[in-house]
């Protein structure tokens, strides 16, 4: 169980753990054995709305930092994930096919997308933020995202 | 057949602006309207939310079939708080998930998806309500 940074924005609390790096997007990357694993934000999961359906690119895809690594369809859009480093899916999360609600239950843990075998990720996670920065950028977010509400 | 003239209240949530409560909307309607207008009535959760003793009335004395467009589940969580029995909550999404070439879109006029989804709703409701109407003992206030 990861720590959490958080915060309050208007009614909504919004977390970032702290034992992964990010995305400016809102894409995680957390060192797994030697393969990375991704899935999206709390504030990703929050903004996008129930999920309907995830779909993970299959295993053995090539991706590249910034290529879709998985779509998200919600209540209220479509969501393109984009992978946060470069490497070659190694296994999608089975639990996207029968129940995706998972991301917004458990967006750090359960509600993870894929597992990646890096290509260079000594070289991709010093382009991610670490989780303090993207606090940052997050909660810039929310509270912009507030003064629509 | 509904001898003992009993009823199901079906319950819809709010969800304005948003497809998934129109979606809920227009099922509550055609349910109450058209598939089964002798053994169902329309509850507006707006009234439930105001204190409307009439219409918590209806909903303690007769089960609830609500409808959800999202997991906030307010139409179920109102019927509740108003000392109502739900049968059976139903989420939109959970039926768009088990029909996905039904995608909704629009909101004050649904797309043909989402009329065909709010017509899966209705169906899955109306069988709901012909069970509860079949069952002979009174409703279970537990």
């Amino acid at each position: 169980m990861p720590d959490f940074l958080e915060t309050t924005v208007d009614k909504f609390i919004f977390k970032v753990a702290t034992d992964r790096l990010y995305t400016p997007e809102g894409v995680w990357a957390l060192e797994d054995g030697d393969r990375i694993r991704v899935g999206v934000t709390d504030l990703v999961q929050q903004r996008s709305g129930d999920v309907a359906f995830a779909e993970v690119k299959a295993a053995g895809t090539v991706v590249a930092t910034g290529d879709e690594v998985a779509s998200i369809e919600t209540i209220k859009t479509n969501v393109a994930v984009p992978s946060p480093i470069g490497g070659a899916i190694a296994e999608a999360n089975p639990a996207m096919e029968l129940t995706p609600e998972v991301i917004n239950q458990d967006p750090y843990g359960e509600g993870w997308l894929a597992f990646i075998d890096p290509s260079d990720w000594a070289t991709d996670r010093g382009a991610l933020l670490d989780p303090q920065a993207y606090f940052v950028v997050m909660k810039a977010e929310a509270e912009e995202e507030a003064k629509k509400l | 057949m509904n001898p003992a003239g009993r009823k199901v209240m079906v319950v819809p949530c709010s969800g304005i602006g948003k497809t998934y409560g129109t979606v809920s909307r227009e099922a509550a309607y055609e349910v109450t309207e058209d598939r089964r207008p002798g053994t169902t009535d329309l509850v507006a959760l707006s009234l439930l939310v105001l204190g409307d003793e009439d219409a918590r009335a209806r909903v303690r004395a007769h089960p609830a079939v609500t409808i959800d467009g999202c997991k906030l589940a307010c139409a179920a969580k109102m019927v509740r708080e108003s000392g109502g029995h739900v049968a059976q909550d139903i989420a939109v999404l959970d039926v768009y998930r088990r029909n996905r070439e039904l995608k909704p879109q629009g909101i004050a006029e649904l797309n043909e998806g989402g009329q065909q989804l709010a017509h899966a709703v209705a169906a899955e409701i109306a069988a709901i309500v012909d069970d509860l109407i079949s069952r002979e003992e009174a409703p279970d206030h537990a």
